[in-house]
């Protein structure tokens, strides 16, 4: 298609004036887009506007603009282009033409009068942002749309039913009501249930105890009837475990919980004051067990509690222990040569690390101690812990050597290999055999073994066992009312004798707990300003449990 | 104006800005809550509420700047508080989730409010930058005059242009139609020239970029030199001096477009974000009683 375009202007007084432009497309494309045929410069053109092309034979003009093109002053979609139609769009006024000879179709192309003001508002006709898609009212309207619909509503659509919560959840990009979580959720939680419907069993309510007590023992803990609780306005179990929190804790470890009652307790509760470890915390005391002699004379056990810091206390085991001896650095003798022990030979945490591991002879001091009685015989020991035992092997063992049975050091033999003794000669060997038995056993019992770890008594009832072994009895936790974890304290800035003073120890009855001083190096108070760079903030929960009903009232 | 809002009355919103953030900081260090510091403590609840408070109050000022006949303060006053507190507010907001954040509705409000008032300083850092370059760039005139100019240079181009060969008809008259200014945002902002010319090359029209009326003055200077013509030279001149003129006027216009624009952009960001905090906010107080 060849079309011509005609630009009509007025010119200089009055004169119309024209320029032609030629165009061999088959579409004049017209609107206000710079990459029109036909630019338009009116604001009520679109951007695409209208096109005219020809079909079957014809020129057609046609629109896809709502307020589509006036033709012949009608307001047309799709028009057949004929001779002397007018076209106007706004303010442009297009006449079909006769077209010259060399041409398709012609039209003149010429802007009425009324469109100078029009064409001057529309040369720039957006120069500023409320003239832009852009509308802050809007914007506006689309983000409190999009925060409602995706923090709000639809995570609210898992409350109405527990499948539609669990397909919110398991959709990627979906937002459930993971959204609304006000803080991670505890480890020990997490790993039961991650629905938060789980514990939130109703809307707009707070958590229940009962959804506490579904996996918790409720009647391992305070009561929200007990004292401690009715003083402490505790009226359910968030009121201290709260969950949500970072740095993440279900307990409550503030010191305020604890000290502001036990800065001053009734008398009648007889507890010292206690309020801050480092600033006000009373002396340790610890447990003792010592041996007691019941009415009727037989033995037993009791423990005592003793202020650490008094000089008279002292461990009574009834055992004779040296450290210093043992934890000689030049090393002591053993079965293996000379060498050093260290503390872990003997002392090892129990799994958990609350208390050490009980110590027993078998275990840990029979390698060196043996309980040998014959240089001849290296290998024949006598039990420990049976006194009658060890009467009973030494009889047996020297009666066997008296009457032959295989001993060939030495000793005296009294019968000739088959020879039968007679009632005489049997009595006369038992005899001698019982003597040196008890003899032995004299040495075993007061000098060489049993007498070096343990008090020995002489002059027994039994005139069969004059000696008498006073029972061991090791204390078992020296700290029972705090929690003390050595697994915890195993740190490359704390050895063993960096709190027990072992090395210089030479008797049992040294207690070697380390006093609130030596916590102290290291163990702050409670609140942080009050410690030194360094020092572990300490609240009274780090060592103390709260009222726990077994553990009765502390 | 800029200097009156924020020494609106001796600094008096200052003053108040920082009573509320000290009594806030205080009251923070004071407390002692017994828990990790958190929105769901006494101070917490406190200060969630001043917030909210707070929150509702600033963005009435959409509403009070809007209510002419109003007596309750100017709205020189209300602006001035509006900056102040906007700001103390964020020290409010960040002591109420005792600095805990996560990916979560409560922090996206947060977020919502720190860009709400980022924004918002913005702000006043351009009303008090921006309407002094606009006056240097406008020289005096104001937009319409700029626009009325190069008009008028347009109109004497077109009269030129007709007598003058059809080529130089086409050249002008769609420099002058395909001449742009503002358009899109981002062309407002950048200040771009995306205007075209219809260039008589051979027989055939090429539509060219012609950005600072380049490509249409090039094409003049060809014509010029190659012109023998002292009528025509002269005639050419002239268009090529009106041009150069337009080209002047053009990038003041795009300029003060573009001062416009920035004054104005902020706001594009302030008042939706400023809405959907509100809708955030309303999210965040509800979602967390829903799961108390």
């Amino acid at each position: 298609m060849r079309y011509l375009i005609r630009f009509l202007s007025q010119g200089a007084a009055g004169s119309v004036e024209h320029y032609d432009k030629i165009v061999d497309d088959p579409t004049i494309t017209i609107g206000r887009a710079t990459d029109q045929v036909l630019h338009l410069k009116d604001r009520r053109a679109r951007l695409q506007h209208a096109r005219i092309e020809p079909r079957n034979g014809d020129v057609h003009i046609s629109t896809r603009a709502i307020a589509g093109v006036t033709v012949n002053g009608r307001s047309q979609r799709d028009a057949k282009l004929q001779h002397r139609d007018v076209i106007e769009v706004g303010s442009n006024v297009l006449t079909v033409i006769e077209a010259p000879s060399g041409f398709d179709f012609a039209m003149t192309f010429e802007l009425r009068d009324d469109a100078a003001s029009d064409e001057l508002a529309s040369q720039f006709d957006s120069l500023r942002l409320s003239r832009t898609l852009w509308s802050k009212r809007r914007l506006s309207w689309a983000l409190i749309s999009i925060v409602l619909v995706c923090a709000l509503l639809v995570p609210a659509a898992g409350l109405l039913h527990p499948g539609a919560a669990d397909v919110l959840r398991d959709v990627p990009l979906l937002p459930d009501d993971g959204l609304w979580l006000a803080g991670p959720i505890h480890n020990k939680h997490a790993q039961s249930s991650t629905q938060c419907q789980h514990c939130h069993t109703e809307v707009f309510s707070r958590v229940k105890d009962v959804a506490c007590l579904e996996c918790h023992e409720a009647n391992r803990h305070v009561g929200s009837s007990s004292a401690a609780a009715l003083v402490l306005g505790i009226e359910r179990c968030a009121s201290c475990h709260l969950e949500h929190n970072e740095p993440p804790g279900l307990i409550k470890r503030h010191q305020g919980l604890c000290a502001d009652c036990h800065a001053s307790l009734p008398a009648d509760v007889g507890l010292e004051p206690a309020t801050d470890f480092l600033e006000d915390h009373p002396a340790f005391k610890v447990s003792l067990l010592q041996p007691m002699t019941r009415d009727d004379k037989t033995l037993d056990w009791t423990t005592v509690r003793a202020v650490l810091a008094d000089a008279g206390i002292e461990d009574r085991s009834n055992l004779n222990f040296n450290h210093q001896v043992h934890l000689d650095r030049e090393g002591i003798i053993t079965p293996d040569g000379r060498r050093v022990i260290e503390c872990d030979e003997c002392h090892l945490p129990e799994p958990g690390g609350a208390r050490m591991a009980p110590i027993t002879m078998d275990e840990h001091c029979s390698l060196c101690h043996t309980l040998t009685f014959d240089p001849d015989a290296p290998d024949r020991t006598v039990p420990h812990g049976d006194p009658e035992g060890v009467v009973q092997v030494l009889i047996e063992y020297y009666s066997a050597r008296l009457l032959g049975g295989g001993e060939d050091s030495g000793g005296r033999r009294i019968r000739r290999p088959g020879q039968t003794l007679s009632r005489t000669d049997r009595d006369k060997v038992a005899a001698e055999a019982k003597t040196t038995a008890f003899k032995i056993a004299g040495d075993i019992f007061e000098r060489t073994a049993c007498a070096t770890c343990h008090e020995i008594t002489r002059g027994g009832e039994s005139e069969e066992l004059p000696w008498q072994v006073l029972p061991v009895r090791l204390t078992p936790e020296f700290f029972p009312k705090a929690n003390f974890s050595h697994t915890d304290h195993d740190t490359e800035v704390s050895t063993c004798v960096g709190c027990h003073a072992a090395e210089s120890s030479e008797t049992t009855g040294d207690i070697l707990i380390p006093n609130l001083e030596r916590c102290r190096d290291c163990h702050g108070s409670g609140v942080a300003r009050r410690n030194d760079a360094g020092q572990t903030l300490s609240t009274c929960i780090m060592c103390h449990g709260f009222h726990f009903a077994e553990k009765g009232s502390y | 104006m800029h200097e009156s809002i924020i020494m609106y009355k001796r600094y008096r919103f200052l003053w108040v800005a920082l009573g509320i953030i000290a009594a806030a900081v205080l009251a923070y260090l004071l407390h002692d809550p017994q828990e990790p510091p958190n929105g769901g403590t006494g101070l917490g609840y406190t200060l969630g509420v001043a917030g909210t408070l707070l929150i509702v109050w600033l963005a009435w000022f959409g509403v009070r700047k809007r209510q002419y006949s109003s007596t309750q303060g100017t709205v020189q006053g209300w602006l001035s508080a509006h900056v102040y507190l906007g700001v103390a507010l964020i020290v409010v907001v960040l002591l109420h989730a005792g600095f805990q954040y996560g990916m979560n509705v409560h922090t996206l409000a947060l977020v919502l409010l720190i860009l709400v008032v980022v924004s918002g300083v913005f702000g006043v850092y351009v009303y008090a930058k921006y309407p002094t370059r606009l006056s240097e760039n406008r020289q005096g005139s104001g937009r319409s005059d700029l626009i009325d100019q190069i008009e008028d240079i347009d109109r004497r181009s077109r009269r030129i242009a007709t007598g003058l060969p059809r080529g130089y008809g086409e050249l002008i008259h769609s420099g002058i139609n395909r001449t742009v200014a503002g358009g899109s945002a981002w062309a407002m902002i950048t200040g771009r020239d995306n205007s075209q010319v219809v260039l008589p090359i051979g027989d055939d029209y090429t539509v060219v970029a012609n950005p600072g009326q380049e490509a249409a003055l090039d094409w003049l200077a060809e014509q010029q030199s190659r012109s023998m013509d002292a009528e025509t030279a002269s005639i050419m001149a002239e268009l090529s001096a009106l041009l150069r003129n337009k080209r002047k006027l053009l990038e003041r216009l795009r300029q003060d477009i573009r001062l416009q624009a920035m004054i104005e952009i902020w706001l594009y960001v302030h008042v939706p974000l400023s809405a959907g905090l509100l809708a955030a906010l309303a999210a965040h107080i509800t979602t967390v009683f829903i799961y108390w």
